[in-house]
This record gives C-alpha cells, sequence and structure tokens, in this order.
C-alpha cells in the first residue's frame, strides 16, 4: 500500500524539478490554410519537448485579435504571444503593454532579418520590437493564357506596359484586363515604397508624433488618378464591377487577366488556375524612368506581451526560437505562400535544390522585392490611428471611382481628416516618448 | 387588506427575487454607460495608462466633425423612411389578413415566420437577393448596364439597407397591429356597414383610430429600433460603404472605437447618440403619445 504514495511523492519533486515549465497561449488571427499551418506548428512544437505546452487559439481576424488583446489586457488575461498586424505597429509600440523580442532575447542575431522585413518592426533607432512571423508583400499576377491569346506575348513589368496590355485585352473582348479593389495597402503603401514616395512626413513618422500626411502631394495621386481614368476607359475594374465581387476571387476564375495581390494569394491562384491557365507572379510594376526600391512587408509579427511570470516568458522565448528555425519557416512558407524573411532560412531554400518549384516561387521574388535598396521613406509607417486611416482613404477613395468627386480631392480629404487623427493621436500619447 | 395588490410574505423577498435582473442590468446596461461617459471626457489610450482629462474637447471635435453630422443625417433619413416603412407595410398586411379573406389564417402565420431569423442572418441573404449580377435586379442591368450598383453607388446601398430592415420588422409589427385590429369589437364595422361607411371608409375612421395605440408603440418601437438595430445589417451588407454612405451613427462609433481603437472619441459618440434616442423617445411621448386615447 505504501508503493502509490511513493509514487505520488516521486511525481511531486518531479514536477517541482520543473517548476519553470509552463502552459502558455499564443493568439493569433488567421484563418484557413494559414490557420491550419499554424497550428501544424503548435502542435509539432509541443510533441518537441517536454518542457512547455502552448495552446494556440485563433481569434478570426486581425482586427478582431486586437479588439480582444485590448480587453485582455486592460483585465490582465492577456496571452504571453500575440500576433499583431503591420498597421497596428505604433498603436502596440507606444502601448507599453510588450516587451521587445531583442530584449527578451538579446543573444539572437536579428540582423539575420532581412531589412525590409526588420525595418518595419524595428525602432526609429533600430530595435526590433516584434518577430516577424508571417511576411509577405506585394506582387503582381497575370493570367498568361488570356494575355497571349489577345496577342501579349511579353508579361508587362511596368504600368506603362500593363496599361498597352490591357488595351489589346480590351479590343480582343475582355471585360476585364486588370482588377483592383483599390485596398490602402495595394494602391497607396506598396506603390509609394516601391516609386521611394514619402505616406507622411517625418519619414513616415519614423522621425516624431508631429508628422503629417503627404501621399496627396506625391507621384501617388498620379497614379491614383489613372487608375480612375483606366476605369473609364474598361481597362481597369475594381471588385465590385466583377461577377464575383471580390478581385481575387475575380482572377482566379479567369474573368480577370491581371491584378496586383499579396504573395500569400499565390498557393490559391495556382490551384485555381489548374491545367486551364498558366500563371506568371512577379515584382509589382513601376512607372518608367522610375528607380525601383523595396515593397514593405506586410502579415504580421509576434509580440511578447508584459506582466508575466519567467517560466512563461522561457516558454514564450522557446516558441520564437523554434518559429525562427529555417525548417520551420520553409514550412511555413511552403504550406501558406508567405515569404521566409531570414538570411538562413533563405539558404536553406537554396540548399534544398526546390528554390525554383512553385511552393517557394514567391518566396524569391517577394525576398527579391523586399531587399530592393531602400530610403527612410521606405522602412515602413510609422503612424498612428493608422487602422482607421485605412478605412478613410477607402472611404473618400470609393467616392472617387464612383464619379463624386475627383481623385485629387478624395485624396486632399483624406490627408486632411489623417491629419486629424495624427494630432488626436499626439495628443492621446502625450505623455510617450515615441522609441 | 386595503390593497388588492399582491403581498408578499416576508419583506425582503421581492427584493431578492429581483435582484438578479438588477445586478444583469446593472452590469450589462448601466456599467457601460458610465464608462463611456467616463471616457467620453478622457482622451483614453487602448492599452491603457495615461489617460487624460480633456473636459469637453472630446465633444467639441465630435460636434465640428462634419463626418460626425453626415453619419448623423443619414441616421436621420433612415429613421424616418425605414420606421414609416417597417410600420405601414405591416399595417396594410395586418389589415388584409384581418378581413375574413380565403387564406387570411394562414398568412398570419406565416408573416410572423422571419421574427425568428437573425439581423445578421438576413444581411447576408439580401446581400445575395441584392447583388447586381446574381439577384432578382440583374435583368435590370442587362437592360440598363450599371443602373443598380450597390457596390458603388451609396443611394442603391442604403436602399438595400432599407429594403431589409423593413423586411425584418414585419412580423413584430404585423402581430402587433393585428392584435389590435382583431380586438376592435365586429359590431362597430356592422353598425359602420350598416350607416352605409364603405370599407376605406370603415378603416380610415374606425379602424385606425381604435388602433392609435399599437400605432403608436410600433413607431416608438420602430423610431429607436431603427437607430440601433440596423448595425447588424450594415456590417453584413454593406460594411458602411460604398464611400461611406451607408455609415449610420452606430456603425461609426462600432467602426471608430473597435477598428480605430480610439475610444473617447466612440464614448463621445455613444453619449451623444443615447441621449439623441432619450430625446426622441420623450418627444414622441410628448406630442403624440398625449394624443392617443387608450380607453375603448
Amino acid at each position: 500500500m505504501k508503493r502509490p504514495i511513493l509514487m505520488a511523492l516521486g511525481l511531486l519533486t518531479f514536477s517541482i524539478a520543473t517548476a519553470q515549465a509552463a502552459d502558455i497561449e499564443f493568439w493569433y488571427g488567421n484563418t484557413g490554410n494559414v490557420e491550419e499551418a499554424i497550428q501544424k506548428q503548435c502542435a509539432d512544437f509541443n510533441s518537441a519537448q517536454s518542457d512547455h505546452q502552448i495552446t494556440c487559439v485563433g481569434q478570426g481576424s486581425y482586427e478582431v485579435g486586437m479588439q480582444k488583446a485590448i480587453a485582455a489586457y486592460r483585465a490582465k488575461r492577456h496571452p504571453v504571444l500575440i500576433q499583431f498586424f503591420d498597421a497596428g505597429t505604433l498603436d502596440i509600440m507606444l502601448s507599453d503593454a510588450v516587451v521587445p523580442v531583442e530584449d527578451i532575447l538579446p543573444e539572437v542575431d536579428w540582423d539575420g532579418y532581412i531589412a525590409g522585413a526588420r525595418s518595419y518592426y524595428e525602432t526609429s533607432a533600430g530595435k526590433l520590437f516584434a518577430q516577424p512571423y508571417n511576411s509577405s508583400t506585394l506582387l503582381f499576377y497575370t493570367n498568361k493564357t488570356q494575355l497571349e491569346e489577345a496577342g501579349v506575348t511579353e508579361t508587362p513589368e511596368t504600368w506603362e506596359e500593363i496599361i498597352g496590355a490591357a488595351r489589346k485585352l480590351k479590343e480582343s473582348g475582355h471585360a476585364c484586363p486588370f482588377v483592383t479593389d483599390g485596398d490602402t495597402w495595394r494602391v497607396l503603401e506598396q506603390f509609394s515604397a516601391r516609386h521611394a514616395l514619402p505616406i507622411a512626413s517625418k519619414h513616415n513618422g519614423y522621425d516624431g508624433l508631429d508628422a503629417e500626411y503627404a501621399f496627396n502631394t506625391t507621384f501617388a495621386a498620379k497614379h491614383l488618378s489613372n487608375l480612375v481614368e483606366w476605369r473609364k476607359e474598361g481597362l481597369v475594374r475594381l471588385a465590385t464591377d466583377t461577377r464575383a465581387g471580390d478581385y481575387t476571387a475575380a482572377f482566379n476564375a479567369g474573368e480577370c487577366a491581371m491584378m496586383e495581390q499579396s504573395s500569400g494569394s499565390y498557393a490559391a491562384a495556382k490551384e485555381a488556375f489548374g491545367e486551364t491557365y498558366e500563371l506568371t507572379a512577379a515584382m509589382a510594376p513601376m512607372y518608367e524612368g522610375h528607380e525601383r526600391h523595396n515593397t514593405f512587408v506586410g502579415g504580421a509579427s509576434i509580440y511578447v506581451m508584459k506582466g508575466h511570470d519567467e517560466a512563461e516568458i522561457e516558454a514564450a522565448k522557446a516558441f520564437l526560437d523554434f518559429l525562427r528555425q529555417p525548417e520551420q519557416q520553409m514550412f511555413f512558407t511552403a504550406a501558406t505562400g508567405y515569404v521566409p524573411v531570414t538570411n538562413d532560412a533563405l539558404d536553406a531554400i537554396t540548399a534544398s535544390g526546390e528554390a525554383d518549384s512553385p511552393k517557394y516561387l514567391t518566396a524569391k521574388i517577394g525576398v527579391e522585392s523586399m531587399n530592393q535598396p531602400g530610403t527612410p521613406d521606405t522602412r515602413g509607417i510609422r503612424l498612428g490611428f493608422y487602422v482607421q486611416f485605412r478605412e478613410i482613404f477607402m472611404e473618400e477613395t470609393q467616392k472617387a471611382w464612383a464619379g463624386d468627386q475627383t481623385m485629387q480631392i478624395a485624396l486632399d480629404n483624406a490627408a486632411s481628416r489623417g491629419n486629424e487623427l495624427l494630432r488626436r493621436f499626439q495628443q492621446t500619447y502625450r505623455n510617450v516618448q515615441l522609441p | 387588506m386595503t390593497s388588492d395588490s399582491a403581498r408578499f410574505g416576508h419583506r425582503w423577498l421581492p427584493i431578492l427575487l429581483v435582484l438578479p435582473l438588477m445586478i444583469l442590468i446593472l452590469l450589462f446596461f448601466y456599467a457601460p454607460v458610465i464608462q463611456a461617459f467616463y471616457w467620453s471626457f478622457f482622451l483614453e489610450q487602448p492599452f491603457g495608462g495615461g489617460s487624460q482629462f480633456v473636459g469637453f474637447d472630446n465633444f467639441s471635435r465630435v460636434l465640428a466633425d462634419p463626418e460626425f453630422w453626415r453619419a448623423t443625417w443619414r441616421t436621420l433619413i433612415f429613421m424616418v423612411t425605414a420606421s414609416a416603412l417597417a410600420v405601414v407595410l405591416p399595417l396594410v398586411l395586418a389589415i388584409a389578413a384581418d378581413r375574413q379573406i380565403r387564406l387570411s389564417p394562414v398568412a398570419r402565420n406565416v408573416l410572423v415566420w422571419p421574427k425568428g431569423v437573425a439581423g445578421a442572418s438576413i444581411g447576408v441573404v439580401f446581400a445575395f437577393i441584392f447583388n447586381p449580377f446574381v439577384g432578382i435586379l440583374a435583368p435590370l442591368n442587362n437592360w440598363f448596364p450599371g443602373l443598380w450598383a450597390p457596390g458603388l453607388d451609396g443611394v442603391d446601398a442604403f436602399i438595400t439597407l432599407i429594403v431589409a430592415h423593413v423586411w425584418s420588422g414585419i412580423p413584430f409589427n404585423f402581430v402587433i397591429l393585428l392584435a389590435g385590429l382583431r380586438a376592435v369589437p365586429h359590431t362597430l364595422y356592422q353598425a359602420a356597414a350598416l350607416d352605409g361607411a364603405g370599407p376605406w371608409r370603415r378603416i380610415r375612421d374606425l379602424q385606425l383610430p381604435l388602433i392609435a395605440p399599437q400605432l403608436f408603440l410600433t413607431l416608438v418601437l420602430e423610431f429607436t429600433e431603427s437607430i440601433t438595430s440596423v448595425f447588424a445589417l450594415i456590417d453584413t451588407i454593406t460594411k458602411g460603404g460604398p464611400g461611406g454612405a451607408t455609415t449610420l451613427l452606430v456603425y461609426k462609433i462600432y467602426a471608430d472605437g473597435f477598428r480605430g481603437y480610439d475610444l473617447s472619441g466612440a464614448s463621445t459618440q455613444t453619449v451623444m447618440l443615447m441621449i439623441f434616442v432619450v430625446l426622441l423617445a420623450g418627444c414622441q411621448f410628448a406630442f403624440l403619445g398625449r394624443r392617443i386615447n387608450y380607453e375603448r
């Protein structure tokens, strides 16, 4: 009868010995095949070691994840690890709710991250706040089969060539040569970055909270006005003009022949095209006479939240270390189309001999795009209430698409409404120093 | 035993019985309301920490914001058009169902069913019904390309919202109005008919005045309901677009607060919306309610 008690005692001492072990939570926002890949990584982490246990909780979307994080943090029930999306970066940095990953993991070689991915999540002084996770950037996709049918043999690379190809497509009876949803990330942010145009003064806010929007005075304004003109000509279509009602679906179904979309869309398009159409993916188009610069990293990164004990932080560090491994990044890239953003992961892909296979194709193009020469205006966007600004931009430009106002007026309105947001943000964080 | 009201054996019992409900109301209604009032006088950082008192700054900013007034104006237009239709249409249906025509018992049942459908579900269905390519109005676009484009034209999107709202409001108002009509003594109709009053005359001079209390009730409820319950429809059908054309106040509050992390601005607008709804109901009772005769 003594034996069970002894065993219980033994178990007790064992559990004291591993008191460092912890159960932690990681909140993310993705759904679909990305969510499956995240859950797979969590399961693999749990089975690869026995010290820590992670529970990965899907929140349905980035926005909802952020809302819940705010509520949870106020109630002191927040997770250790949380994924936040690009547009919320400044809100998080000033929140005092997270610890920079560079402070928590000082021994990691953070310079192994490619510059284009690093700069978005680091302070003006160069300290990395978050570990990039699902990274993507903007690519240009074409339906090569349809282009060839219209007599376009060379895949267009510049906007001038795209419009030339679009005219040929239209002449051959194609109803939707180029499709876009007019989304801020695609038509303003990534366009401004690769053409090295400032979105706001103070290098997009990196040099101070007193930045002001400037995109309405740059070449981006001309481009957006062009898009409206091209739509009138029948060369460009909006998502709402398509039968599918969604521009990615319209492209994937063969309704539209060209689009700009995240590298994360490659896998779905490839699968939808099947044997029917041939797909091309390349860096997003430039205007002739402009030097190409880096595109921004999109997607999301992982932050470590404050207010947890040492054991939980240890578990969080272990999980972040796990995700940084080249083989994990390769798995994630192959499963989702997101781009690996560390040099060792890129080397591993090259060494695998599969660098040109479809599953790693976007990695190659995406990294090339983010690795183009940068300027202080192409580091990222460090502007307050930026999520709200994206909505204002969409609202004002939609009125221009509908013909209620010119694109220039729409952009001027968006800039002045955005500036009001910036001033209020500045006042809200009056007591905080921009890191 | 001078009072005819029910008596409880113990003086604490009634309080105890009411307590659970009071706690729920306190927790889920009054606490958030107080929080909103509090935040409307502060600049609040989303993650807490460093909130600062700014007095009436938030209110003067919101009042000076043309977007706030546009959203308010849209709310008013929606309130008047959608509420009026959401009462008139069920009234017509109720009067028809009240007459002894074929299948009216069936209609009385069928028209109540939509009550069980959630706002968000209605939104999803109507987004499909009014889709410019596959919906019922798609033929319109075949004859006149671009005539029906709720994804681009704000007016079309607004119409979609109103139709969806009116449809979802039919069951409740129908039940209330029909109950009112059924309660009118049949002898009154017979007397009126004997005096030579035709169907229209009977509706105008008999039925409508006699169901005035029910009409008033549905109007009051509709006016206040249309301001807040439209949220589910907007979120599923238009997301406030295109170009903000369907951003009603209640949706603007959600977008500012939850999507834009502007807790102070959203709270301030919540407070103003609350004051507006209370004033509205007050006005209705003061000007309309007093003229209604509840006795029969």
